[in-house]
Order: C-alpha cells, then structure tokens, then sequence
C-alpha cells in the first residue's frame, strides 16, 4: 500500500508515506523539531520526549518521532506551550550533570551541551540527591554512568544495526544505567558504534579519552582501507607536541545513516613513515628494469592499479595477483550468463530486503558491514535470513532465521541445489532447463548434507517475502569449480527476484579486476613485490626495500562491495616516494596519481569524473553522496553451464583460513589498538582429530606452507573444521579457504 | 461503596473532615478499605487519586512513599527523562518537606515538576504518578505549610508504617493471567523479542497458544478504545515466541529454576492449567509429575483446538518449554480414585487439571448417544486431532460407531449439523469442511451478534467464508433415525426475540408452524462439557458447585480438601486458556508456599492483583490525551477460503514485522502504580 497521507506541520502543506513518523516528515521538509535520543536508523527509543508537538484539535502533546499522521492534521512544531516542557526536560537533563565540560572528550559537540544551550537553561531549578558511579572499562570501551542521560540510542544501534546485542538498559528509573546484557564485563565485536552515537561523554573510546578536545582536531573524510565495504569515515587528526607531527587521533563516522566497524574505527594508525630515500629509489628503479613480473595485493588504489597497468604495457612485464585474478574470472562467468559485468546487489539493497541468502562466507567477519545491513534487515523488515555454511558463527545466530550447513568443497552443489528450489517456477532458458533436469538431487542431497526438507523450509520461510538477496563470499572464488558456481549464481539472478551481491575479498579486490589484466602467478625469478613478496618490495609495511605510503596517507579511489567509486583522502603526509614516482621514471608521465583517476577504463564503468570532483559525504536527508556508482556494462551472453562435478570430500582436519574480528590482514595486524589474536580455534572433536589439547603448540602443514600457531579450545565450535587466522601472514589467495592440513604438535 | 475520610478517587471528592465517622459519606468505589482478614487499610493512593480510610494518615509522608515507589517500581520504567528524573525529584522534595527541611518554594517546584511529568512522560505511570501527589497537596495544603513554617517533621515520618504498592495496567488487569503486556509489546517496539517473551512467561508459559488462540479479554479494556481502535494485543505476543522458535533457541525462561527444595507435586491433566502448575513450581525447585489420560500431551489446545488455529508443531514450542523447566510427564494414564488416594500420601500436594471433557446434550426428543450419527463434540474433534497433528488413526470399531469407512474422519457426501455457538461448535464445522462434508450447519439459539460476541469476529467470518451455513434462533425439538437406528432427519424449531413489555431482557420464544426438518448424517452436540470427576475419592466428599465443577474460593484454588488444589475449566467450567493459565498460575504460587508452610497464603502482590480487579483498573470513560487518534489498528493477513478450506494450514498469518511495529507503536503504555498504607 503506497498511501500518501496529506497534513499540515506550520502551515507547511506536507506529504508522509505510509510507515513516516511527523517527525521524519519534518525532517524531509527541513523543518526543524529538537530531539535528544532520536537517531535515523534505528526504531524510535522515544526516552527524552522533547520532540513533542501539538496538534490541532488534539488534547496534550503528540510524540512526532514514533506517530506517524493522520490524513488533514495539523500540527504545530513550536509554542510556548512546547517551549516551557522542553526546557523542563533539558533541565531535568541537566540535574547533577558533572559539571566536566572542561575535560570532557565530548565537549564541543556534545548534544546536550547544544540543546542546553539551545534552550537557555542557565540555572536549576530542581534538585535530586546525587549519586556515586563508577566509570566502567570496558576495553576499548569507557563507560561512564555519570554522563550517561539513557537515551538508549546505543542500546537500539547494538542490537537493531550491529547485531551483537551485547548491551541493556538496567531499569531502575534515576539510577537507571547501560549494562553488558547477561555478562559481567563487555562481550562484544567492538564495532564502537555505541561510542558514536553517544550523545554525550558517557561511551568514549578509551585510547582517544582525555587526549584531545573536538575543536583541535582537523577532520579528513575518506574510506575505509580494511575491507571491501569501503566505509565512509572521517580520519581526526591533530599534531602531537609543538613541533611535533600529526597523528590520527580518532576515527569518526556519520553514525546518523551508516555503521562502521571496530577495525575502520580503532584500527587508523597503520600509516607508514618514511623519508626519501635516494637510494633505494634508484634499486626500485633497476629492479622494474629487470623485473619479469609485479606481484602486489589488492589493498591499493584504482589509480595505482592503473599505474601498475601502464607499466605492466611499458615494460612488457607480467602482474600478479591471485586474489583479483580469481575474483575477475569468477565475475567474467558471471557475466558470461547474466549478460553485464556488476552484480545487481548493494548493502542497501539487503537493508530493503526482508529474505536473504548467504553462501560462501563467514560474513559477520569478512565483511561486518555486510553483516551489518543483514541485521537491519532481519531488525526492521523480520527477513528471512538463510545462512549456509560449513561452519556456524554464534555472531549469525540472533539473525540467521536456519542455518544450513554443508559439508566443506560441496558448494557447488549447494547452489546447484538452491537453484533447482528456486528456479522451479521460472520461465528459464532451454539449457539451463536441461541443466536442471540433469542433477542428481540425491547425490547432491547426500554429498553435501543439505537435506531436501531443508531447502523445503527455506522456501516455506520465504511464502511472504519479497526483496531477496543472495550474498555470496570468498569461499567461492578460489574454488576448483568457481567459474560454474558464478554461472549458477548468475542464473539465479536473472531468473528470480533475487538480487546478488558477491563480497571481494579485499578493500579494492573489484577495482583491481575491473582495472587491469593479470597474469597467473607463476612465481618466476626478479619479482618486484608492492606490499606483497618479491625480490625488490616496494612496500608500505615493516618489509621494504622502498617505503611507500599506506592508503591513509594517499588520494585516490576504491571499488567497494556495492560498485561504487570511492575516494580516499591524505589523513597524513607521506614524504617518501609514491609509485607514480617511479611510474614518471619511466615516462609514464602524471604530476599526481589522481590525473589517473578520470582515466579508468569506461568499458568497465569508470566515469571520466575528475578525482576533485568526487563528493564524499552523506546529506543531512541521508543520502549517501560519496562518488559514483559505476555504470552497468553489457556483455555478450555466451556461457554454457557444465554439469555440476563430483563433489570433493574433506576428511580429517580441515583448516579454515579466517580472521577473527577487527581484523583483516597485515595493515590492520599493526594498528595498536585491535586484539591480535592469532590461535587456531578448534572444537573438542577437532582437537581429538589431531589429538592436541587446548594451549599446545603446533604446527598447521598444508599444500604449501606450514603456519606454527597455538591451539584454542572453542566451545561454541563443532565439527573438524578449525578457524586459522591470516591477518598476520596474508592470505593465500589462490587457494581455496579450506584446506586439509596436517596439525603436529611442537614439543 | 466504600466509607472513606476522604478521597479524590476518579474524580469524585469525598471530603469528610472534620466530619464524625457516623456522618461519613461513602465513595461510589470498590476502594480496598480492608486489606485482608487480618489488616484495615488506613490509606490508598494510585493513579486516579488518593482515598484516606482514617484521620490519621500522614498524608505528606504518604506522598512521598508513593513516590518512593514509583522510584522503587520503576524497573518497570524509568525509561523516560520526565519519568527518570522527575520521580526522583517528587520524592527528594517531599522527603525534604517531610523531614522538615521544605521551604515554599518546594511546594512550586514539586508542582512545575508534576506538570511536566503528566504532560510529557512516556508512560502513564510517569503522567500519573503526580495525580494524587498533587491532590493530597492541594486538599491538604495546610499540613504541608505547617512542616515548612514550622521546619518539623511530619506526624509519622520516624514510624515504622507498612506501604504495599503494585504495578498494573488496564490490560495486563483484564487479563486472567495477568500478564505483563506492555512489557511484551514494549519489547517487540524495541525490537528486543528476547525481553517480549521473556515478559509474556513471567505469567503465561504458552505464548505461543495464547498469541495465536486467545480470545482476548485484555483487547476489551485496552485503554487506546477510548482513543480509536484497542490494539491488537494477542497478535503481537506471538511475536517473542516465533523469534525463539526461529532463530532454534533455547527457552527463554524469565527465571532461573530454584534448586531443587525435595518437596513433589503431583499435577493430573496436561492441558493448559496443568501446563502453567507444573511450569512455575518447577521453577521453585519443586519436583512435578504430570499425568495425562491422553497419549499425547496440551489437553484440549491438542485434541481440541484444530490445526488451522493452533499449528501442534508451535504448541509442542509451549509444552517442550514447560518441560525444559523440568517437568516430568506421564501420559496414557487415568487416574483413578485409588490413585489419588495414593497421590495424597505420595505427594505434597496435588492439582486437579482435569478440564471438562464430556459433551452436554443438546436436550431434544430421541437424543441418545447410541444413535449413529449422533457424535459428541469433544469425541469428534479427538479424533480429528489426533489424526492430522500426531497421526493416530481410528480403529475399526470406532469408524462404525461413527458411520466412517476410513481410518480417519473424512465426511466425504455428508452432512454434518452441529448444534452450540462457543469456540467448540466452531472447531467443529471447519473441522467438518476441511474433511470434506457436503454441507455444515451451525443451529444457534440467539443471533448472529452474540455468535460473534462468544467467539470472535474473525472466526464467524471465517466459518461463513468457508461454507459454514449458520441457522440463528433455531433448536433441534427432534431427532430421527432409520431403521439401523442411523440418523436421518433433524426438526428444527424457529425461535424469535420477544422483547419484554416491562423492560426486562427479552425472551425467545417458538414461532409455531415455523418448524423445518433437515436431511442430516451427523449431528454434533458442541453446547457445553461437563466435568469427568470419577477421580475424586467419594469419601473425601469434596464440595462442588451448582455447575458441578470443583469449589474453591477462586483467590487460592484449593478444595474444601486440605492439600487438593483444582484449576482449569474442572474449576470454572469450560472456559478459556487464559483463564485457566491465570487460576493455575495463582494455584501454582499459593501451593509452593503450602509445600513448604502447610499454609495457605497469598502475597502482598496477589492480594493487591484481586483488589484492583475489584476496583477495575479500566476505565471506559476515560478522556485520553496526549496521543493522535485515528491510527487504525493492524489485521494480520489470512490463507485465502478457497486455499484454507481444503487443508490444515494455519488460518491466521500473523503480522509482517511493519504491522507489529505500526501496531506496538500504538500502545500506550498504561502502566499504574497503586498503594495502600496497612
């Protein structure tokens, strides 16, 4: 039902959808109505009442942030009437408030200092006895109850957005305070939302507490450089001592209308250090002279990538890396049946969406955000969330509606299984009828251990949905049988409603396959590594033979999860050299590595947008105004699905390369702040499997290299799979993320 | 009526001052003038006002507790910056006035902070609280002015003086149970289902049951009818339940179960109040046997209650959360006399739950239970049930007595008449539809808008839209049958409302030469059950009512037998489930302390629940401000008649998430807080 309902807000002819509140009318009409506890992504918490209006006719004042209008109201906005009670709940506000403006980190900012302020509360009238709390810490998180004015937006972001459900309001009016929910301390992912939307300085970040006041520090907007969600953040920075140099002090976000992680929020001082080292510039010089190949990651810039193309053209050299050369083949199949090159998905898109189907990934860890708009979904709109996976992760279980578990390398038949459910009704094309009609359910049915009544389910569960997503992940793209997974995926999209995102592994995994042409990695002799393993490293790590910066300290863009260009800003200076340095040593010739920004490759979606001219903000309706989405491109329609291959089978010890939360790879490894927790986890049946016991020393010996961890008995896992964390070695890309490997103990 | 020194109580002043008590006017109100046997009340004060039994209440002291407990209670709430704070205030004042350190200015402060609190708080516990505050100072401005000039203390303030306060709400009143519904709406607003569920079983262990099947006594006192549309309340407490079963969940249980204290309890019938007996003294430690005569276990929810309404595989949700608190049951067995002697030995205490399980006749000419085609509501819906939720079948034998040819009850060709107009009647001919039948008659003596008022308007509307044929003011007068003793034909009379010339209720009365006859196979008797007692030993000569159900007070269900509790429809008579939850759930408080004390006793809570019932918590003619009107209330989609008359699939599709949300926003809040100084 798409009723409009017409009313009237000061005079203002206005219009609200069904589901508006009065208050997001006004909003929408830039009229102007205080609030104290009210944020735009979450369900009203509706605790501090000053959004009251009047409406004509109606006895008392209506709360306009949780009532949505009647059709012909008119309401008003602004009286004394109004004025008088809002100013007494600002003084309410204000009773015992400690008076630490002066220190506190939220001063300058803080809304109740404004709405204070705001409403000429200059004295007290009312008094209560005031009471003795304690400061909580909480890890990265501080928590003080005398702050706190229990807006509960933190409690309704924690649960509603994040999904970790990990705080409470303890009632008990006056004393009423935020909790851990059922612990004793903290137990959480520390995303460090609940800081963010702190109105006041009641949630701060422990490490920024008390060493910056809000009004020194400059702000530099950016991206995110950790995953493939390409957050929007602003980098805080400020210099340190007098003639001291600048450090990140914080990270912030627009907390109004998006989320960011723990590692995009506590996770910023992974820039690189470096002066000009005449030297080592001329050996990287002569190493690309001599090179055969550059191998580098995906935890670059688009412009740099391209750079890397110019000189991959110049110098007759091969590029190498894995990560994105699989990704690229994994989307040329896709598009190979699905006729364009993007998939048609967004986090947005699942955040509308009330059923969603994950495969492939652990995505609360490889992609929170993603996780993240999951969690909305399930929050706002109760969608259907089927998770299937080899492995449970207890951060999906308040979301995930079933889990289906497969076993490890069948994933080929589950999707094959999937799309014989889903596709039962369509009007599909003759082959892949024949496909259909080809697979042997049973055989599937019996290999990967997804029954037929549990895929009977998931179509029972999805009777009333309409918005479906299918999200699938990294497990899939080093597959032996990745290409046919990406057909099937993409006939489920084009012959469904079902809209499909695929979750790169990296920050710019996508923008890397889209930008140039890779070479398999073959490991020949005189490598050039850029943040990544050679014979000459050009790196922005500890490792370098030339020092490079990190992606917080250059200018140029990403290709994010959602095919969206988007801009990263200098959060510090570099004074080494850049890779367009050595790039104009050999004629390749651009003052600055952003010229390339309006050079990528059109047939690929690029927009011949200047790199000054990219946006980089959300307006205060929401909208997310951060450079562009790339344009869709078709291709030609070619591809013939191959019949679904035997599906492999993993016995013994399965190792499943991982990380655990807050962190990502060998950037995020060196931040100060996020836990580095490198043990293998592992069921008590996968440590009878390998016959270790928790605290063990051991070795993981896999196809080719061998990871000495120690062991971790997890009681929340099952089963002979046994996460292994990366961040701190780096992915191995070209492999799939299971591997069968061999544990030893080391005595 | 109730003699009162003073009292502002809903808007009626009863000022007796200065009076002598034999002059006293009386209050229009049920106030609780005496707390119970034992203990007068001298005062209480609650949301609509303050009312004084005796001169010498300390009326600023008084206030002041009052609000202590609106600061004590507010785990309930303190969810709002005028509720949070503003309590506080209120009672800082009052306490400074009441140890006489008030100044003037207080005074104004203590009413600028009431004004604000009744205007903007979020809840009407927060918008009330000041209501009596600010009566008893302005009716006793006097005695506040003497403590601040005078700078003392008021008269009682050093006294030890007991004050019982208790939390309700229009609804949660209303509710048999009691249940704490805008705590679980609150829950499904905020999105924190665990916390909807968790405030649904602090008081209703079978959510599930009782957000699908429940005829909602609560929506009638919802105080947004003075508004616009009562919520839609029973629809939203599903909500909690589904998520746990959802999301593969262990129960949630809103309290931790007790260690064990090596006291046992013996629980006969596992329908709802025996469900709800056994959940909460499980949870007081006590161990619990549960005997059911049936092979399965939900009473007459299971055997009853058919699964287009109640889903087995949600209600199994309910039973199996019982069970995790610890129950143990035992089915396919019938208790007999001798076994309740032996459970009287064996046990603590034991409960009868036995429900009513016998189908009265419809009182015509020829009714015998032999004639075949002449089916007992109650034996009908059991075999029914039994086959399309657990798949038991029907022997041979049974299938004649019935005039089946199949192991189930397929009606195929038949018509089925059944005679009643309660939830029963109505189970019974959509059961018939869904079996296929030719054609189903509904005989009801009154209208059609009683039919709807003892069920609901949905399942009226539904039956119709089935092909339920309903025959309003028309009774069987015969039955008869061929020469196989099978019936055939049924004489219906015709009744009309004869209205009473001198105002009394109108009667029916026969309009003769009205009468038709009906070619009929089946005629189901669904007007009432009656109680299968056989278990109850003769000598122990337990008292029974003139319903012939067993006696109690109805505040502690137990017999006039020492130890003998009874709690269910085998108590009242048939009734609803939540009516049986809420008996069973009092029986169950009262019985754990029996256990233990060999008394019987009911809590302050408890006696305060039945004083407010009393009172009645609900007012309809209650002018609501603060809220927009005209914000329609939620319907939750149904299976389409065509699609639902041919299966057993759940009828009621229950809320998309935005209709929960658009209808959990529409709820006010009403929590009250009331106090009575003993």
């Amino acid at each position: 039902m798409s009723k409009i309902i017409n009313f009237k807000i000061d005079g203002k002819d206005v219009q609200a959808k069904k589901g508006e509140t009065i208050l997001q009318v006004a909003r929408k009409n830039d009229l102007y109505i205080p609030t104290m506890c009210y944020i735009s992504k979450t369900t009203p918490c509706a605790s501090c009442r000053i959004c009251s209006v009047e409406v004509e006719g109606v006895d008392g004042f209506i709360l306009s942030c949780n009532t949505p209008p009647t059709e012909g109201i008119e309401v008003k906005i602004n009286s004394d009437k109004l004025e008088v009670e809002r100013t007494n709940i600002m003084k309410l506000y204000d009773v015992n408030h400690p008076l630490e403006c002066g220190v506190c980190d939220k001063s300058g900012e803080c809304d109740l200092q404004n709405m204070t302020l705001e409403f000429n509360v200059g004295n007290q009238n009312f008094s209560a006895k005031d009471q003795l709390r304690k400061v909580e810490d909480w890890g990265l998180i501080n928590y003080d109850p005398a702050l706190c004015i229990m807006c509960e937006k933190c409690v309704h972001v924690c649960n509603e957005v994040i999904g970790d459900d990990a705080i409470d309001v303890k009632f008990g009016g006056y004393s009423s305070v935020i909790i851990p929910k059922n612990s004793q301390t903290l137990d959480c992912t520390y995303c460090g939302e609940c800081i963010a939307v702190c109105p006041v300085g009641a949630l701060v970040s422990s490490d920024f507490k008390y060493t910056a006041n809000a009004w020194e520090l400059s702000r530099v907007p950016s991206t995110c450089a950790h995953c493939s969600a390409g957050c929007s953040l602003e980098y805080e920075t400020r210099h340190f001592g007098i003639n001291g140099e600048d450090n990140i002090y914080r990270v912030k976000n627009n907390f109004e209308y998006n989320s960011l992680c723990g590692a995009g929020r506590f996770g910023f001082d992974f820039e690189n250090r470096a002066k000009k080292d005449a030297t080592a510039f001329e050996g990287a010089l002569e190493a690309l002279k001599n090179a055969n190949a550059i191998r580098f990651t995906s935890i670059i810039t688009n412009e740099e990538v391209l750079i890397l193309q110019k000189l991959k053209e110049k110098l007759g050299i091969k590029l190498y890396n894995e990560d994105a050369r699989l990704y690229a083949d994994f989307m040329k199949a896709y598009s190979s049946v699905s006729g364009k090159l993007h998939h048609s998905a967004s986090m947005d898109a699942i955040k509308q969406a009330d059923a969603v189907v994950i495969i492939g990934t652990r995505i609360a860890t490889d992609n929170p955000m993603v996780r993240y708009a999951i969690r909305t979904a399930s929050q706002h709109n109760g969608a259907k969330v089927i998770y299937a996976h080899p492995l449970e992760d207890a951060l999906m279980k308040n979301t995930a509606t079933q889990f289906i578990k497969y076993e490890v390398g069948t994933e080929e038949g589950v999707i094959a299984l999937l799309a014989n459910e889903l596709l039962k009704n369509a009007d599909i094309d003759e082959d892949a009828k024949a496909f259909l009609e080809e697979l042997d359910l049973g055989y599937l049915e019996a290999e990967s251990n997804v029954g037929d009544d549990e895929i009977k389910q998931m179509s029972k569960s999805f009777s009333r949905t309409q918005n479906h997503v299918l999200v699938l992940g990294s497990d899939l793209f080093a597959h032996a049988r990745a290409k046919n997974i990406a057909k099937l995926a993409a006939l489920i999209e084009k012959y469904t409603n079902f809209s499909l995102l695929i979750v790169p592994n990296e920050v710019n995994t996508a923008g890397v396959s889209l930008i140039c042409e890779l070479d398999v990695d073959e490991e020949t002799e005189n490598v050039v590594g850029y943040n990544a393993d050679g014979d000459f490293v050009l790196s922005s790590l500890e490792e370098a033979d030339l020092a490079m910066p990190a992606l917080n300290q250059v200018e140029g863009t990403i290709v994010n999860v959602d095919n969206k260009v988007l801009p990263l800003n200098v959060a510090l200076a570099f004074d080494g050299y850049l890779l367009n340095d050595l790039a104009k040593a050999f004629d390749i010739d651009k003052e600055y590595t952003v010229e390339y920004t309006s050079e990528l490759p059109s047939d690929k979606g690029f927009k011949n947008i200047a790199f000054d001219s990219l946006e980089n903000f959300y307006s205060p309706h929401g909208d997310d105004i951060r450079g562009y989405l790339l344009d869709e491109v078709s291709c030609v329609v070619e591809a013939v699905i191959e019949p679904v291959a035997d599906l492999p089978e993993f016995n013994g010890t399965v190792v499943y390369n991982c990380n655990p939360v807050l962190q990502f790879n060998k950037f995020t490894n060196k931040t100060k702040q996020l836990e580095k927790d490198t043990v293998l986890r592992g069921s008590a049946q996968f440590a009878a499997a390998a016959k270790i016991n928790d605290g063990d020393e051991i070795e993981i010996i896999s196809q080719n290299r061998t990871i000495k961890r120690k062991f971790k008995l997890d009681d929340e896992l099952k089963g002979t799979v046994a996460l292994n964390p990366v961040f701190d070695i780096g992915q191995e890309s070209s492999l799939y993320r299971f591997q069968k490997s061999k544990i030893v103990r080391v005595i | 009526m109730s003699k009162v020194y003073f009292s502002t109580w809903n808007g009626e002043l009863v000022n007796n001052i200065g009076k002598p008590k034999e002059e006293w006017e009386e209050s229009a109100y049920n106030l609780p003038a005496q707390y119970d046997d034992h203990r007068d009340s001298k005062a209480f004060i609650g949301w609509d006002g303050v009312s004084l039994f005796n001169e010498d209440v300390d009326v600023i002291r008084l206030a002041m507790e009052y609000a202590a407990q609106y600061q004590v209670y507010s785990e309930a709430c303190g969810r709002c910056a005028p509720g949070r704070w503003g309590g506080r205030i209120l009672y800082d004042q009052l306490d400074k006035i009441a140890r006489g350190e008030g100044e003037i200015a207080d005074l104004d402060h203590l009413k600028e902070i009431g004004k604000s609190m009744q205007i903007t708080s979020k809840c009407e516990i927060g918008k009330t609280v000041p209501n009596p505050i600010l009566d008893l100072m302005n009716h006793f401005e006097d005695t506040f002015l003497e403590c601040i000039n005078e700078k003392k203390k008021s008269k009682h303030y050093d006294d030890a003086i007991g004050y019982i306060a208790k939390i309700t709400a229009p609804c949660t009143d209303a509710c048999p149970a009691h249940v704490d519904i805008p705590g679980y709406i609150e829950g499904v607003r905020d999105l924190r289902f665990d916390d909807s569920l968790e405030a649904t079983r602090q008081t209703m262990p079978l959510a599930h049951t009782c957000g699908r099947v429940c005829p909602h006594p609560c929506e009638d006192a919802c105080r947004r009818t003075n508004l616009d549309e009562p919520i839609s309340i029973m629809a939203l407490k599903r909500l909690g339940a589904d998520w746990e079963a959802n999301h593969e969940y262990n129960f949630f249980h809103p309290m931790e179960k007790k260690p064990s204290i090596d006291k046992k309890v013996a629980v006969i019938g596992a329908g709802p109040a025996g469900l709800t007996t056994a959940y909460y003294l499980a949870a007081e430690g006590i161990d619990v046997d549960v005997y059911e005569e049936l092979p399965v276990l939900g009473g007459e929810v299971a055997v009853g209650v058919p699964e287009y309404r109640m889903p087995v595989d949600k209600y199994n949700q309910d039973i199996e959360c019982v069970r995790d608190m610890g129950v143990n049951f035992i089915t396919n067995s019938r208790i007999s006399a001798d076994d309740m002697r032996r459970f009287e030995k064996e046990y603590d205490a034991t409960m009868v739950a036995v429900g009513t399980r016998i189908s009265k006749k419809v009182r015509c000419e020829n009714e015998r239970p032999e004639i075949k085609g002449y089916w007992g509501a109650i034996d009908f819906l059991d075999k029914v049930n039994l086959y399309e939720k657990y798949g038991y079948t029907i022997s041979k034998e049974e299938q004649e007595e019935n005039l089946l040819t199949t192991d189930y009850v397929d009606l195929t060709g038949k018509t089925v008449v059944c005679v009643g107009g309660g939830f029963t009647s109505m189970d019974v001919v959509r059961c018939s539809i869904r079996a296929n039948a030719k054609k189903v008659y509904m005989i009801y003596r009154r209208d059609e808008k009683t039919i709807i008022r003892n069920t609901t308007y949905e399942e009226y509307h539904e039956a119709v839209e089935e092909g339920v044929e309903f025959l309003f003011h028309s009774a069987v007068n015969n039955i008869t049958t061929n020469d196989d003793d099978i019936l055939t034909e049924l004489l219906v009379d015709k009744f009309e409302l004869v209205p009473d010339p001198d105002g009394g209720r109108a009667q029916l009365v026969k309009i003769e030469g009205a009468s038709y006859t009906i070619e009929a196979d089946y005629l189901i008797p669904a007007v009432s059950q009656s109680a299968d007692l056989d278990l109850l030993p003769e000598e122990w000569d337990i008292e029974m009512t003139s319903w012939a159900t067993i006696k109690t007070n109805g505040k502690d269900y137990m017999t006039s037998r020492k130890g003998i509790f009874a709690s269910g429809d085998c108590e009242y008579g048939p009734m609803t489930i939540v009516n049986a939850v809420g008996q069973a759930k009092r029986a169950a408080s009262v019985m754990s302390r029996y256990v233990q004390t060999g008394e019987i006793t009911l809590t302050d809570d408890e006696i305060m629940e039945d004083h407010l019932s009393k009172l009645k918590v609900y007012d309809k003619k209650e002018k609501v401000t603060g809220w927009l009107p005209g914000l329609p209330r939620e319907h939750s989609s149904v299976l389409d008649a065509e699609i639902r008359k041919h299966n057993n699939a759940e009828v009621n599709l229950g809320f998309t998430q935005d209709q929960a949300l658009a209808e959990a926003d529409r709820c006010m809040r009403c929590y009250y807080i009331a106090m009575v100084q003993a």
